[in-house]
């Protein structure tokens, strides 16, 4: 078994290769992890997103932007790729649900939904990503096929953001109880009241501040044990 | 007291000459709903054809009392002559607005035809600002995307950033190549007649690039552009900008736009009165989603602001409330004869 301080070095590095986007760093580590005997989803959780963490703190610090972060997330994909086919089955214990993801009709902007959707992959969820450019009804069709507990929405622009609220108009006739997620530079709190969706970021980066915040949760649930 | 054509009031505007009042324009797009269904048209037509084009823009000012037209709409027409495509959404009942379907999947990929310039709408947009032109009513506002949006909107985006730190040498050929197609294109509009031409670096916010990063990707370029265009010249940036105001204004613009995220007060103290500061309404909260009467309320605070001329942050949705702009119109109008820090009143 692999000792606590030969576990500690590992995860720093896997953590330190995702903050400073060294991507052979990544995965050098993440096949010793392997190699070593290292849980794998240790490693993912206490490595990859642990780096991610701080990536977030760093953005929020405007140390790093979107570009750094870009790079940051090939590093932590880098790393998942060798890891999660030695995830241990009941390792599913740690999932958390379900995600429909995608950009709406008229939008080709999809790198916050990429970033969103790496911090939900990370995070354990299911992630069924529909792309960018979705005709609104596949969001709804998406969700009842698979019976996701939450819809995350992209618009990059104002005039692809008014798509969302007929979405949301969509998914909520027919299943109430899901949360909706509206995430773009054009998205307030305000529009998010007016097209009755459930939660916001404010832009690509603060919607991975938010999912970042999430994955700090799932990471401190995982630690201290689920609340009953 | 003399009053002005809106076309002298603009071309007059930009050479920093008394004014009678202040214009109300954009550099951005201002067609609206109401003009598209008086004219029996559906919005996803009206990009395909230089008569909607010219008429659509021709009737909103009409309407509404602006003193431009700006012509087209949507951000395609180069990609689209460019060999990418353009989707128009004929099937959906919304207003969208077009996009480009297929991008470049690597920087050196990208290759122009020889007769880019006359391909796809091009000719169309033309045509539209020749009428507009010709018609010698408004003022006539062209427009280009800065290099790095154009090129967002041709490339994978994450692989010009990505490139940014990994392949240096590549992401500047490919800069250098949308630059030259940016200047070519302006250059187009202006020998047409434009009484002024905007350069949209929209996507190059703080939001997006560090400031030096700003600084290393975007501002050589524009400033590339802008030498070689004539007067007048706008830069507009949407997003966070208030890192880059003065490298903004670093880059040979004879004005600057801004969003509504920019801290106005400051950027007037940043770049001091002579220079023309536009901006900076939320254009859909502003125009589609607030009660009338609160608008004027956020027109006097861009004119509290310092601005010289009312811009919204981008281009305005379609489907404005005719009494929120009406507002906008009343308000500068009814304000704007007091001169503004870099025009003055006769």
């Amino acid at each position: 078994m692999i000792s606590e301080e030969r576990r500690a070095e590992i995860l720093k590095m896997l953590s330190d290769g995702v903050v400073e986007y060294q991507e052979d760093q990544v995965k050098e580590y993440s096949h010793v992890a392997v190699d070593e005997g290292l849980d794998a989803y240790d490693a993912i959780m206490n490595g990859l997103a642990a780096g991610m963490e701080i990536v977030g703190d760093l953005y929020d610090r405007q140390e790093y932007f979107v570009p750094e972060m870009l790079m940051c997330a090939d590093a932590l994909y880098a790393g998942l790729a060798i890891l999660k086919p030695h995830l241990k089955k009941d390792d599913s214990k740690g999932v958390k649900g379900q995600v429909v993801i995608g950009t709406v009709q008229g939008d080709v902007h999809d790198i916050g939904k990429n970033l969103i959707k790496l911090m939900f992959e990370v995070g354990g969820f299911t992630v069924h990503d529909l792309g960018r450019d979705v005709p609104l009804e596949k969001f709804s069709e998406e969700q009842l096929r698979t019976d996701s507990e939450i819809v995350a929405l992209s618009a990059m622009m104002t005039t692809t953001m008014m798509g969302m609220k007929r979405v949301i108009e969509m998914i909520k006739e027919k299943n109430p109880d899901v949360a909706i997620m509206l995430g773009g530079a054009p998205v307030t709190k305000d529009v998010v009241t007016l097209f009755g969706a459930d939660g916001y970021a404010e832009g690509a980066g603060n919607a991975v501040q938010e999912a970042i915040k999430m994955i700090g949760q799932l990471r401190k649930l995982n630690r201290d044990g689920a609340p009953n | 007291m003399a009053t002005m054509t809106p076309k002298e009031r603009v071309q007059k505007f930009f050479k920093r000459e008394p004014v009678d009042t202040m214009p109300v324009f954009s550099g951005m797009g201002m067609v609206t709903v109401q003009a598209i269904s008086q004219m029996g048209i559906r919005f996803c037509d009206v990009h395909g054809s230089a008569a909607y084009l010219a008429e659509s823009s021709k009737l909103s000012s009409d309407i509404f009392g602006f003193d431009a037209v700006i012509v087209p709409y949507d951000l395609c027409t180069i990609p689209e002559a460019m060999g990418r495509g353009c989707s128009t959404y004929q099937d959906s009942e919304a207003i969208l607005y077009p996009t480009v379907p297929s991008k470049w999947d690597n920087l050196e990929a990208v290759e122009m035809p020889s007769d880019w310039m006359s391909q796809a709408r091009m000719p169309l947009v033309e045509e539209a600002l020749r009428t507009l032109v010709s018609a010698n009513k408004y003022a006539v506002g062209g427009w280009v995307l800065g290099p790095f949006t154009l090129g967002g909107q041709v490339i994978e985006l994450d692989l010009l950033l990505k490139g940014l730190k990994k392949d240096v040498e590549k992401v500047q050929a490919f800069m250098e190549k949308m630059t030259r197609i940016v200047i070519d294109v302006a250059k187009r509009y202006q020998a047409l007649g434009v009484d002024y031409m905007t350069v949209r670096e929209m996507g190059s916010g703080t939001d997006l690039l560090s400031p030096r990063m700003w600084k290393q990707l975007i501002q050589p370029y524009l400033r590339e552009v802008f030498a070689a265009l004539e007067s007048p010249k706008i830069l507009h940036i949407c997003g966070g900008t208030d890192l880059i105001v003065e490298a903004m204004n670093d880059c040979g613009a004879d004005a600057l736009s801004f969003d509504q995220k920019n801290n106005l007060v400051e950027t007037r103290k940043k770049i001091g009165n002579e220079m023309l500061l536009l901006g900076n309404f939320d254009p859909y909260g502003t125009l589609c989603l607030m009660e009338a009467d609160k608008v004027p309320e956020v027109i006097k605070g861009c004119l509290d602001a310092g601005v010289d001329a009312v811009w919204p942050g981008c281009d305005i949705w379609p489907e404005v409330k005719s009494s929120n702009v009406e507002a906008w119109v009343r308000t500068v109008r009814e304000f704007g004869h007091r001169p503004s820090p870099a025009v003055g009143r006769i």
